[in-house]
């Protein structure tokens, strides 16, 4: 079943021109990665999915339903969340504030009730609480949960970050360079989780550069280069395919 | 909140409940200024907290403070004309900020500045309010059959209305809402990425602000029996701000009023100084930016207590309120 689709997707910035024609499906129930060398246009793909950048040509269709011009926090609502490739946090709140403002979607109890504090706003309350830990389990973070943020070293904050989007209850979750920086055992760690975050029914979208973790992890591989989609398809076509190999390598003859 | 901070609102709010029984009706009088610099201080701090600095604040306390004067003239109840007062600054910031907000955080600081410079000029020059010698002769509040014709009663109604705003805030701030405002506050990229829709959040915020802005300036009103445009100027807002980085940015619900309560007893105490008081407060200003960066209760938090050594003895105290045991000397720390 389709969840996301890119429809002939254009990105300028005046003349340059970050991304072109991208057209792209993700299944549902999927990791589905997104690769290509350094200013292959990954990130800026992110940016116009998330809403954070508005395409200059092209669709964006989230189950069924374009969301092409819509606000960030309304494609959030709708059930597309991202973590960031720099470490994005509230860096002066604890962990579990953190994830705490995750789960501002799901503890929705309306302004009044959350104004008066009723039983159904501090019953939303306990749930989000519930959940935020429940998270935070999930993502090994349990001892750190009273911590700062900023204070976290560097694997914990990426952590950190995909259990904020976690948080959002989305459907599908863009991760940004989830591995970059982390140590092996981090590594080994996080690829375990999202592998666990798939089989929680959360489609993935991946953006990350080691090559290894990708062709473990990915049940489809688009790669990228010059916002062009030069390839895509399973892990062992894409490792055989020339052009890709080309695009990463440089031709044989220069 | 950590129970130190409940301790130290306790001991406050005695201190403010009884103020008038020790000092002479002269500081009571101040005490009154004091609590509507407090209101205002408070909004501000408030309005920090999502972002936005508030430099329009003088002109809903005018819009507030006029309002009442002009309606109760006409012999409407005072309570009716802060409603009225209240209703018509967030139904106009309504409209005004609905299209500043979402151009940001700039547009809505110069937008605010301009708006404000705007009002004061509006009140001096047109007829209606007054002139620039204002509205005067406005009579006494009354509640029922009781009239509020002394500094004491006066400032028993200050403390009221800053009661209720602090309240509202307290109420919002320990919700999802003040876990939205945070969130902004925090990083507005990933404020929007988790959802919250940050025009909406922030209008909210500056609507509340609002109300209370007009509360203030009815109340102002109410005790001064007069509405003059001077009192509502836009250097009136920006002593607000001054009065806050010298009560603390750290303590939003009580930093304004501890600030607003130092920043004008003070200068009553400069009276020698006259005309060199904006300077000497300038400077004391610059000096706590320097040495103080976390205002004056910053001071008490991260100096006093420890050199007083008593800060073990309230984290031992903290931690046997919520029950816990064991030797968590970190956790009573106070979180700015």
């Amino acid at each position: 079943m389709v969840l996301l689709e890119l429809k002939d997707l254009c990105m300028n910035f005046g003349k340059l021109q970050v991304c072109s024609d991208l057209n792209m499906v993700v299944n549902k129930g999927e990791i589905h990665s997104l690769i290509g060398p350094n200013g292959a246009g990954k990130t800026t793909v992110f940016n116009v999915i998330t809403g954070n950048y508005r395409a200059t040509g092209g669709k964006v269709i989230f189950k069924g339903k374009d969301i092409t011009r819509l606000p960030p926090h309304k494609i959030a609502q709708l059930g597309i969340v991202r973590s960031f490739q720099h470490t994005y946090l509230f860096q002066s709140s604890s962990v579990l504030d953190n994830v705490l403002m995750g789960c501002h979607m799901s503890s929705r109890a309306g302004a009044w009730r959350e104004f008066l504090h009723t039983p159904l706003a501090r019953q939303k309350d306990r749930e989000a609480r519930a959940e935020a830990l429940e998270i935070i389990n999930f993502m090994g973070l349990n001892a750190q949960k009273d911590n700062l943020a900023g204070s976290l070293p560097h694997g914990h904050q990426r952590a950190l970050g995909v259990s904020i989007a976690l948080a959002g209850q989305p459907d599908l979750i863009l991760m940004d360079e989830p591995i970059t920086g982390m140590n092996p055992t981090e590594t080994l760690e996080m690829v375990e989780r999202i592998r666990n975050i798939r089989d929680r029914g959360i489609t993935v979208v991946l953006v990350e550069h080691s090559m290894k973790v990708v062709m473990g992890i990915s049940d489809l591989i688009t790669v990228l280069n010059f916002g062009h989609k030069i390839a895509e398809g399973k892990p062992d076509d894409i490792k055989k395919n020339p052009e890709v190999i080309e695009a990463y390598l440089g031709k044989e003859d220069q | 909140m950590s129970r130190l901070k409940i301790i130290g609102l306790i001991v406050l709010g005695l201190i403010l409940l009884t103020l008038p029984l020790f000092v002479s009706s002269y500081m009571t009088q101040i005490a009154v200024t004091t609590i509507t610099y407090a209101m205002l201080g408070l909004v501000f701090s408030l309005g920090i907290r999502v972002g936005l600095p508030r430099l329009d604040m003088a002109a809903w306390w005018g819009i507030g403070g006029y309002t009442t004067a002009l309606l109760m003239k006409m012999g409407l109840s005072f309570w009716l004309t802060v409603i009225i007062g209240g209703f018509i600054s967030v139904v106009l910031g309504a409209i005004l900020f609905s299209l500043a907000l979402p151009r940001g955080m700039i547009a809505f600081f110069t937008f605010g500045m301009v708006l404000s410079m705007a009002i004061y000029q509006l009140f001096g020059s047109v007829p209606l309010f007054g002139g620039w010698g204002g509205t005067t002769g406005v009579p006494f509040p009354t509640l029922f059959s009781f009239v509020f014709d002394s500094q004491t009663k006066i400032y028993y109604l200050g403390l009221f209305f800053l009661g209720l705003a602090v309240c509202v805030y307290y109420l919002c701030y320990h919700s999802r809402i003040g876990r939205a405002w945070d969130s902004i506050n925090s990083s507005i990229k990933l404020a929007r990425s988790v959802g919250v829709d940050v025009v909406k959040y922030r209008l909210a915020n500056v609507l509340i602000g609002n109300f209370f802005l007009a509360v203030a300036g009815s109340y102002f009103v109410g005790y001064y029996r007069a509405a003059i445009p001077s009192i509502f100027s836009f250097n009136a807002g920006v002593s607000t701000v001054v009065y806050l980085f010298i009560g603390g940015f750290g303590h939003s619900l009580i930093g304004p009023v501890i600030g607003a309560i130092i920043a004008t007893f003070i200068p009553e105490y400069l009276r020698f100084a006259q005309t060199m008081q904006t300077v000497l407060a300038s400077v004391v200003v610059i000096l706590i930016l320097l040495f103080l960066p976390s205002g004056f209760l910053g001071i008490i938090d991260e100096k006093l207590l420890p050199w007083l050594k008593i800060h073990k003895w309230f984290v031992r105290l903290n931690n046997w309120s919520l029950g816990r045991t064991g030797n968590s000397e970190m956790e009573g720390t106070l979180r700015k």
